[in-house]
């Protein structure tokens, strides 16, 4: 009877979800089966992500392989509470078995101890704004199932009535030495009914409560994204009006996936422990952008997401760097869920930053960012003998992407020259495509102008199709993850390269070589690179080939943004402390002489950084520190 | 409420402008193309009237036939309409460029009705005549005030500020009217996906009228002498007062 | 022969002249013939005067005053007019070269008129020192030509002249070190006529009010000079003035952003610059 109306109540609730993600607009998960059952087992079975960190990690671990282990114990303890005399065949009776729930059993109480111990005592920052009382009934109620299982598995060795070998479970039975003779028939039956009762109304509370992410978890691992992390999807412009809903304006406008996100939510506050945004004073936390979403996507709400649930400051505070949805456990992509937020204030209200209309305005009129004349773009290479591409002509082997910010931005600038020196001194064979190159779009998709995006991709794609470009290095990590991971998506067929990694292998060739020097570097991972891309050996390895390398506490895939991304480098800072000047103390605090980067933006921020708080370093890109350690070399050998 | 409009297509030019070969114009071989930002404002402020007034709204421009992308812009901002009174890409001079517009909008409101207020840019981007929006209004006999930064609809007629050295004067005057502004009248929106895709529908009628012969004749165009932001060192320190203050002086603000 | 001058008494006015005695003997029509100004009966004087004594050519200096009220002129009496020229010769047709792209190119041009009617873009020619000319009788104006005039003017929100509008802007940053370093900037500022201007860093700190930041969600701003004192210049700044015609940066640091887009720099302590720039323009008057 209890199963009867535990396993309604919970088909109910099932069915009412199930419901809400057959509503969400479509979205391509399907595909690459071997990679989803890859990640499944790694991220699911294996916790790899959980294990990041070691404490709570070990933590949930414990208690998650102890269930998988104790699973078949659920049927073993129903057929019990029926018959006393009867237990699940072969399985029940293996001697195996037994110890293995035993073991687990204990881990899983371990488990529950730490998670006491982590949130009552340690009581990281990270659960601000979480629901703690959810998590403490839901400990509540493991402790209870295994402690009930203990007390169950010990009164039945007592009273003889253990189907397996006692030997085997040495902690039920050292724990049957201490219960009361008399009650033991009670305790029997009180244990195993109060265990079965446990469980079916955990069963009932788990799709009521955010515990939901024990169900729905393995699900959202299963479809997360197997292709490029820094690759976001398109929208189908040509498709008739009515059909289309740009972003996200309510919560039936997002995803299945989006919504399945916010059910897999189980509030642990990894991604708001290392979101540049909430570090640094600001609004946006990405748990509570997933759990406010949540509340209104189960609360049926039809009223617009922004402002109602989520405030307009947090969709524009992100800077798409990616650590929310590298920390999560359980694959939730926060940076589709802003983006989303963001398509639908931009292209469909036309609601945001007015500082940011600027640059959109000028990326759709003048192919830039900074709304300079196209005919500027070879200014930087005056004088150094650049090839610039015809209409026409057919590529060299590397087509140099320059990028808008090393052509217009004085302080980038120098990357690009660097680079173009040390091509040239190397032999490669190089053009770039002058007043033809435009913005690849970045911005404004960043932005949520996916329509301007497109137009720019399109033309792009075009121009580097038609001169039969192979190969394309370029200094931006940003025009890199579009060039490379989003322009496929437009027709786009080339290999494209960070101009770290193409120097780095230069180097590693010996086609360049620098001298080494004493400086000591300290190297910011850009997020673009590091993080969406996974660009993270080669750069150091020029660091290394030049200077010596010092790292910083928050480095490699565990960066931390420099501000500008997410269309961020147009948008004043006008809330929380400044990010740039966040990580610019962080490269200080390393003593380092010289803060390398691989990034125009990174520099360009840093640089600021580095004027705002008066630090003592001085802000490089690696082609600039690479290229003084080539002539270096060259002087100090001259022949 | 019916409002128009008239907009210029301007280029986007940068710090160093670089001429056609026969000098007479400029090369826009690789530059962005814009509605004149004055207009720009100036459309803007057609579209919000309509918004609180409803009606009808028209953009009129004089120009080549790819200024049909800024028309399409203005309409991608809200505007219902346009009217495109077409060249073969030779610059009209200011005078013309009124005549012309001045029939087209005699034309289009003895077949709609009077418009009540029309907007000009105070001076285009790029020839800066500063004159065909006065043009126009003398034209119609109606009033016009210029340089506006704010525009207020008070019942049947218009309160306007105008931007002076040391703030802004008032003026008053009823409708019909035309009123000429300038950018920081307002912040133009930025258009949305569905503006613009209705933008690409919105009805442009043509017109071609002939070029009379200009009264003010371009000959040539040409770049000044010193042109190209690369920063000039003055000195350093307190001694470099005196070139500061030369410089000062050359450009006429001692 | 006769042209006709509408002077407004500025530095712009007697530049104006200096182009219109080519043209013929200067009589001239004061800008304060009617007060509160009202476009249309000045231009309607022009119009009568000109008629009456013959004039060969009509000047106006090229301010927004002076080219409106040409234009209303212009269309008044169906004439062409050429707004802010720098140089013109008498003839038929008068040959000119004016100012495009707010004087970022120049325009050679023939003007066909049996009356020119140019305004001269101030700060091209030298100011005229012969005396001044002849003021022509002032007519009574027609109730029609005062329907467009001033009925009131609202002063600016700081009280000084408005960033957008001003012609010099003094500028101060993160350099300038706190809010009474501004006494400096606001001493140099008075001395030009100019307005004050400020970072966002500034602002942020509290030395100055949100209404004196310029940059990208402050003013944008487009003077003549624009003198940025201890700005390192962040692109949302550089995105605020980059309509100056001319920058001089003051700055510590050569290298500072500031310092690669302006058109003339100075190195060094701006507490020393600043306060030697007003001393020399003392000097000087």
């Amino acid at each position: 009877m209890a199963l009867l109306v535990s396993v309604a109540l919970f088909a109910r609730r099932a069915y009412f979800l199930f419901g809400l993600i057959r509503e969400g607009k479509p979205a391509a998960r399907f595909d690459d089966i071997a990679k989803r059952l890859g990640a499944e087992a790694t991220v699911v079975v294996g916790q790899s992500k959980l294990l990041q960190r070691l404490l709570p990690g070990m933590m949930h671990a414990a208690i998650f392989w102890g269930f998988l282990v104790l699973f078949p114990t659920i049927v073993i303890a129903m057929i019990g509470a029926v018959d006393p005399h009867a237990t699940l065949p072969w399985l029940g009776a293996q001697g195996w078995y037994a110890l293995l729930v035993d073991l687990f059993a204990l881990l899983v109480l371990e488990g529950v101890a730490t998670a006491f111990v982590i949130r009552k005592l340690a009581r990281p920052k990270r659960f601000e704004g979480s629901h703690l009382g959810e998590a403490d009934l839901i400990l509540a109620l493991i402790a209870g199932i295994v402690l009930t299982l203990f007390t169950w598995h010990a009164s039945q060795i007592a009273l003889g009535l253990n189907d397996f070998p006692a030997a085997w479970a040495p902690i039920s039975s050292a724990i049957a030495q201490v219960l009361p003779r008399p009650a033991l028939p009670y305790l029997e039956r009180i244990a195993v009914w109060g265990h079965v009762l446990i469980i079916l109304s955990f069963l009932v509370y788990l799709p009521y409560s955010k515990h939901l992410h024990i169900l729905v978890a393995a699900i959202n691992v299963f479809f997360g994204r197997t292709r490029a992390r820094g690759r976001l999807d398109k929208i189908d412009f040509e498709r008739p009006e009515t059909e289309i809903r740009f972003g996200s304006a309510r919560v039936n406008d997002m995803t299945w996936k989006q919504m399945l996100d916010t059910m897999s939510c189980t509030e642990c506050g990894r991604c708001q422990e290392v979101c540049p945004a909430w570090n640094t004073g600001k609004p946006l936390s990405p748990k509570l952008l997933i759990m406010a979403e949540r509340d209104h996507l189960l609360g049926r709400a039809t009223t617009p997401i922004v402002p109602n649930a989520v405030i307009d400051d947090i969709v524009w505070d992100c800077v798409t760097c990616g650590a929310c949805v590298r920390e999560c456990p359980v694959n939730i992509e926060h940076i589709d869920h802003i983006i989303d937020l963001r398509r639908n204030l931009v292209m469909v209200e036309s609601r945001f930053p007015d500082e940011a209309g600027t640059m959109l305005r000028d990326v759709d009129r003048t192919s830039n960012p900074w709304g300079k004349p196209q005919s500027d773009r070879t200014q930087w290479a005056e004088g150094l003998g650049v090839r610039v591409l015809k209409p026409g002509e057919m590529s060299p082997e590397v087509l140099f992407w320059v990028g808008c910010a090393p052509a217009f931005d004085e302080r980038a600038r120098k990357a690009a020259v660097s680079t173009a020196k040390l091509m040239q001194a190397a032999g490669v064979d190089f053009a770039i495509l002058g007043p033809r190159e435009a913005c690849t779009g970045d911005p404004a998709r960043r932005m949520g102008d996916e329509y301007t995006y497109q137009r720019l991709a399109g033309e792009n794609v075009a121009t580097l199709n038609d001169a039969g470009v192979k190969k394309v290095v370029t200094t931006c990590p940003h025009c890199f993850n579009t060039l490379g991971n989003e322009y496929p998506d437009f027709g786009g067929r080339f290999e494209v390269v960070h101009h770290t990694e193409f120097l780095a292998e230069l180097v590693r060739e010996g086609k360049l070589e620098p001298a080494p020097s004493e400086r000591t570097i300290t190297y910011h991972d850009s997020c673009y690179l590091a993080r969406h891309n996974d660009v993270r050996a080669q750069p150091r390895e020029l660091v290394a080939a030049v200077g010596k390398p010092i790292e910083m506490p928050r480095n490699r895939e565990r960066t931390f943004c420099c501000g500008a991304g997410g269309a961020r480098m147009w948008m004043e800072e006008k809330r929380g402390r400044p990010i740039n000047q966040e990580r610019l103390r962080e490269a200080a605090s390393t003593g380092a002489e010289t803060l390398a980067v691989a990034c125009p933006f990174c520099t360009v921020m840093l640089d600021d950084g580095v004027r705002e708080t008066g630090a003592k370093l001085q802000v490089f890109d690696l082609a600039t520190l690479l290229q003084e350690a080539v002539e270096r070399k060259k002087r100090d050998s001259p022949d | 409420m019916r409002v128009a409009a008239c907009i210029k297509r301007v280029p986007i030019t940068g710090g160093r402008i670089v001429l056609t070969e026969d000098s007479r114009a400029i090369d826009t071989q690789h530059l962005g193309f814009t509605i004149s930002p004055h207009e720009e404002c100036g459309v803007e402020e057609a579209v919000r009237l309509i918004e609180a007034y409803h009606g009808d709204s028209v953009v009129l421009t004089l120009g080549p036939p790819e200024a049909v992308e800024q028309l399409r812009d203005a309409m991608a901002l809200g505007i219902d309409r346009a009217i495109h009174v077409q060249t073969d890409g030779q610059e009209w001079d200011g005078e013309a460029t009124a005549a012309a517009l001045l029939d087209a909008i005699r034309a289009d409101e003895a077949a709609n009705g009077q418009f009540d207020l029309i907007f000009f840019g105070n001076e285009s981007a790029d020839s800066g005549g500063f004159q065909v929006g006065i043009r126009v209004a003398y034209a119609l006999d109606r009033p016009c005030v210029t340089g506006l930064k704010k525009v207020v609809v008070e019942g049947s007629s218009v309160r306007c500020e105008q931007e002076v050295e040391r703030g802004r004067d008032v003026y008053f005057v009823p409708m019909p009217a035309v009123l000429t502004v300038k950018e920081g009248l307002n912040l133009p929106r930025y258009p949305s996906v569905p503006g613009r895709m209705r933008a690409r529908t919105k009805p442009v009628a043509v017109l071609t009228p002939q070029r009379p012969a200009p009264r003010l004749e371009l000959v040539s165009l040409a770049v000044p002498a010193g042109q190209g932001r690369r920063a000039e060192s003055l000195g350093a320190g307190p001694s470099a007062a005196p070139a500061v203050v030369e410089m000062l002086a050359r450009a006429g603000v001692l | 022969m006769t042209v006709l001058v509408l002077m407004d008494g500025g530095d712009a006015s007697r530049q104006t002249l200096t182009l219109a005695r080519k043209f013929g003997e200067p009589r001239s029509l004061p800008m304060s013939a009617i007060e509160p100004f009202a476009p249309d009966a000045l231009a309607a004087m022009l119009a009568r005067a000109a008629d009456e004594l013959s004039a060969t050519a009509v000047f106006a200096a090229g301010t927004d005053r002076g080219n409106e009220v040409m234009a209303r002129l212009a269309a008044r009496t169906g004439l062409p007019l050429a707004a802010n020229c720098t140089a013109a010769e008498p003839g038929n047709p008068v040959t000119l070269t004016r100012l495009r792209w707010g004087g970022s190119l120049l325009e050679n041009a023939r003007l066909h008129s049996p009356r020119p009617l140019i305004t001269v873009a101030p700060h091209t020619q030298p100011a005229d020192d012969g005396p001044a000319p002849a003021e022509i009788p002032a007519s009574p104006p027609d109730e029609h030509d005062l329907a467009v005039r001033v009925k009131a003017h609202l002063a600016p929100s700081n009280g000084g002249v408005s960033l957008a509008a001003a012609r010099v802007i003094v500028s101060g940053g993160r350099g300038v070190g706190s809010k009474e370093g501004f006494a400096l900037i606001e001493e140099l500022a008075g001395l030009l006529g100019g307005a004050v201007g400020c970072s966002r860093a500034v602002t942020s700190a509290g030395w100055r009010p949100h209404t004196d930041q310029v940059g990208q969600t402050g003013t944008k701003v487009a003077p003549d000079v624009y003198i940025a004192c201890g700005i390192s210049g962040a692109t949302q700044h550089m995105a605020g003035c980059k309509g100056a015609k001319r920058i001089v940066a003051i700055n510590s640091d050569p290298q500072a952003p500031l310092m690669l887009n302006a058109d003339y720099t100075v190195t060094g302590d701006l507490k020393e610059i600043v306060p030697a720039i007003s001393a020399e323009i003392r000097k000087r008057r």
